[in-house]
């Protein structure tokens, strides 16, 4: 059996009266790329901060590689982490802030160049290393940021929402680059909002909500829990307690109600064949329907299953 | 201990290749005193003559002695020191009142005759409460004459009982056989005084050594040397602030808790910050105290007390900042709190004003400011002095606000 690198038990955190992390429970094996899907203030940014060690006050256990994170600081030295915010220094170069994050974990200095060139070839920056990355877009910057949390061959590797404020293309390029740190054997939790984003990148996906994990597994495996059922978005101008009220009056056999929400609602028919007379009875009740989408079962439907709401609320 | 130099190394790379605020903290002292020296002084050329000070005269006695004194001070050298205008004792308390002088000597009635008849007497000097140094110096002035008068009065005082004697008598009935015994008695102690005045036998002669290679240093009331450390310290208290804020900025943009993913210790952390700014304060006082002997031809005195002065009082403004930004909560907070403390210490510290200015009651408020310290300590260098009290005032209270800046802050950061 493959040993977790990672194992997060019971780990609870509050603010107050506001609950972060509740018995977040957590495995991560290696050379796994783990998507921690959950809207925001979900918990991951605080689960990320209790990793690094700048958050405190917290109940549970971290194991890495089958010892306390916490009692040992050397087990820290083997996780990288790349912040949501760009965590270098803008008036230096991505060169010059490769070597200083490196020096940090005291690698040679004829290494360190090697690692950083290296490195800067695969985030593609290598024709800019020695330009002050103020100059650098917002992709070159998010790219650099990943670069930096590689740069002492990290056995883990976290990312706190590493897509976040760029394009299109852009995303594209990390992901691909998130990909490939995972082939490389080096384990990966990777949180976002960004359903598409686990879709394509992760091998495992966990869905979060209110400091918990909800439900954990590969994409196919998190796809059964709704199992082989059609999903209707139905968008409009209704409240949702007057569609709420209107679907209680149907006949709901084979039917189940993923979320309602003010002018859009998401249904699971097992069988297609109902999806006809659904329409028609919300129609006659004269519910101002403006579009109507039917989709195959997918992460988002899960999300709506387990959440009771879509990530964009 | 190596990756507390590479966090260093990292901070003052960072400020030499983008030095434009550091440079802006150097100049704009430079440029202040610059600017408040030729206001107080135009001609300013790094020597300075103190103004002429206004001195208001009062003889209710009208005699001998009175004009003798008011004849004293239209002597050449005491004529460019004083700008002296006869009053009557009622005019010279509402010009005094006005503050349109800066002291008032009254010569009291009957003041020849008191000399001469050997019974005590007093001049009296009524001085400007709004001015310090020029009403102490009308006051050194008279107290010079007082005694200079009191010997005079001592050693003649039978001539002057026979001055005193005759200058109520009409001219014609001054006899010369009368007068001849008392002249001859005159003569024969001017002459016995005059082998001890004239020449003197012990002369004092002042001069200032040059270093070899040097010319001598003109020697004088220098107004920049007044100004300027008042101007450094509270440029040097931002420049640190800006330093130490560094903290809050690393917090809020994920830079420490990629930190704390290494091996840097919290502890290595702060250490960094704290040896940083404290690196960069000396850089920039030392270069601003440079460029201030060339410009304003300040004489700094003893450059190592000096170098030790703005050691410490860097450290103090590492410290003390280090310590604030444990308490801050974030960046915001920081920026909105530094720079009316900084200015509260300007103000009281001496840096806006010069510390005798300042009212009495508040006074006391200026030992709890390092821009005091370092004023004090650098007036006393110049004079040649030690500053043991700042140095010691600084260091005790610098290493204080470190070992709090050092627990709090790593409380902040694990947080």
């Amino acid at each position: 059996m493959q040993q977790n690198i990672l194992e997060i038990k019971n780990l609870s955190k509050s603010y107050g009266e506001t609950i972060a992390l509740a018995n977040f429970s957590l495995d991560l094996g290696k050379g796994e790329v783990l998507g921690l899907l959950g809207p925001n203030g979900a918990g991951k940014t605080t689960l990320i901060s209790i990793l690094s060690g700048t958050l405190r006050g917290f109940t549970g256990s971290v194991a890495f590689k089958g010892q306390d994170l916490f009692a040992d600081r050397n087990l820290k030295s083997l996780i990288g982490i790349v912040p949501q915010e760009m965590a270098f220094y803008e008036d230096l170069s991505a060169m010059e802030n490769l070597m200083f994050w490196g020096g940090l974990y005291s690698i040679p200095e004829k290494e360190l160049k090697k690692r950083a060139r290296e490195l800067l070839a695969v985030v593609e920056l290598g024709g800019r290393a020695r330009e002050p990355i103020k100059k650098f877009s917002g992709g070159m910057k998010r790219r650099l940021n990943i670069a930096i949390g590689l740069i002492h061959r990290p056995e883990l590797l976290l990312l706190d929402e590493p897509t976040v404020g760029i394009d299109v293309q852009a995303k594209v390029n990390i992901l691909d680059i998130i990909r490939n740190v995972g082939r490389g054997g080096t384990s990966v939790i990777f949180t976002t909002h960004q359903l598409s984003e686990v879709e394509q990148t992760c091998t495992r996906i966990a869905i979060m909500d209110q400091g918990a994990i909800l439900a954990a597994g590969t994409l196919a495996e998190l796809v059964r829990i709704v199992g082989e059922k059609e999903i209707v978005e139905v968008s409009g101008e209704f409240s949702a307690g007057a569609f709420s009220a209107i679907i209680q009056q149907s006949d709901g056999n084979g039917m189940e109600i993923l979320s309602v929400a003010d002018n859009q609602a998401h249904l699971a028919f097992a069988d297609s064949e109902r999806i006809p007379a659904m329409m028609q009875h919300l129609f006659q009740h004269h519910l101002p329907i403006a579009d109507l989408k039917i989709k195959s079962p997918n992460l988002e439907a899960v999300f709506l299953k387990m959440t009771g709401r879509s990530l964009r609320d | 201990m190596r990756r507390t130099i590479l966090i260093i190394r990292n901070d003052i790379k960072r400020r030499l290749q983008a030095p434009m605020a550091t440079i802006l903290f150097l100049v704009i002292p430079l440029a202040m005193t610059a600017l408040i020296g030729a206001i107080f002084d135009p001609g300013a050329g790094g020597e300075t003559k103190l103004p002429p000070i206004k001195l208001l005269l009062v003889d209710q006695d009208k005699g001998l002695a009175s004009k003798f004194l008011i004849g004293a001070f239209d002597q050449k050298e005491v004529k460019d020191m004083f700008q002296v205008t006869l009053v009557d004792e009622t005019a010279g308390e509402k010009l005094m009142k006005k503050g349109k002088a800066s002291a008032m000597l009254v010569i009291p009635e009957h003041f020849s005759d008191d000399l001469a008849d050997q019974k005590p007497t007093a001049l009296e000097v009524v001085k400007n409460p709004s001015e310090e140094f020029l009403p102490g110096v009308a006051e050194e002035f008279a107290a010079t004459m007082a005694v200079g008068l009191s010997a005079v009065s001592q050693v003649f005082a039978d001539e002057l009982k026979v001055i005193k004697s005759a200058s109520k008598l009409e001219l014609k009935d001054i006899s010369i056989a009368q007068m001849t015994p008392f002249l001859e008695m005159a003569r024969v102690k001017i002459i016995a005084l005059q082998s001890y005045l004239s020449p003197l036998l012990l002369q004092l002669k002042t001069s200032t050594l040059a270093k070899p290679g040097e010319t001598a240093k003109p020697q004088g009331f220098n107004i920049f040397s007044y100004i300027m450390p008042g101007m450094l310290i509270m440029f040097l208290l931002f420049i640190v602030e800006a330093f130490m804020r560094e903290i809050q900025n690393e917090r809020a943009d994920g830079k420490i808790r990629r930190m704390m993913f290494s091996p840097l210790s919290t502890r290595e952390l702060i250490t960094a910050r704290l040896f940083s700014g404290w690196l960069m304060g000396v850089l920039v006082c030392s270069l601003a105290m440079g460029v201030g002997a060339l410009l304003f031809r300040i004489d700094w005195g003893n450059i190592p007390l000096m170098f030790v002065l703005v050691v410490v009082s860097c450290f103090w403004c590492a410290a003390f900042f280090g310590m604030l930004n444990a308490f801050f909560k974030n960046k915001n907070q920081a920026g909105a709190f530094a720079s009316p403390i900084i200015l509260v210490f300007a103000a009281f510290g001496g840096s806006m004003l010069p510390l005798e200015q300042i009212p009495q009651g508040m006074r006391w408020l200026a030992q709890f400011t390092v821009n005091n310290w370092f004023i004090m300590g650098c007036r006393e260098i110049v004079e040649g002095g030690v500053p043991y009290l700042s140095f010691i005032v600084l260091s005790v209270s610098g290493l204080v606000f470190a070992g709090v800046a050092m627990v709090a802050l790593q409380r902040r950061l694990s947080a």
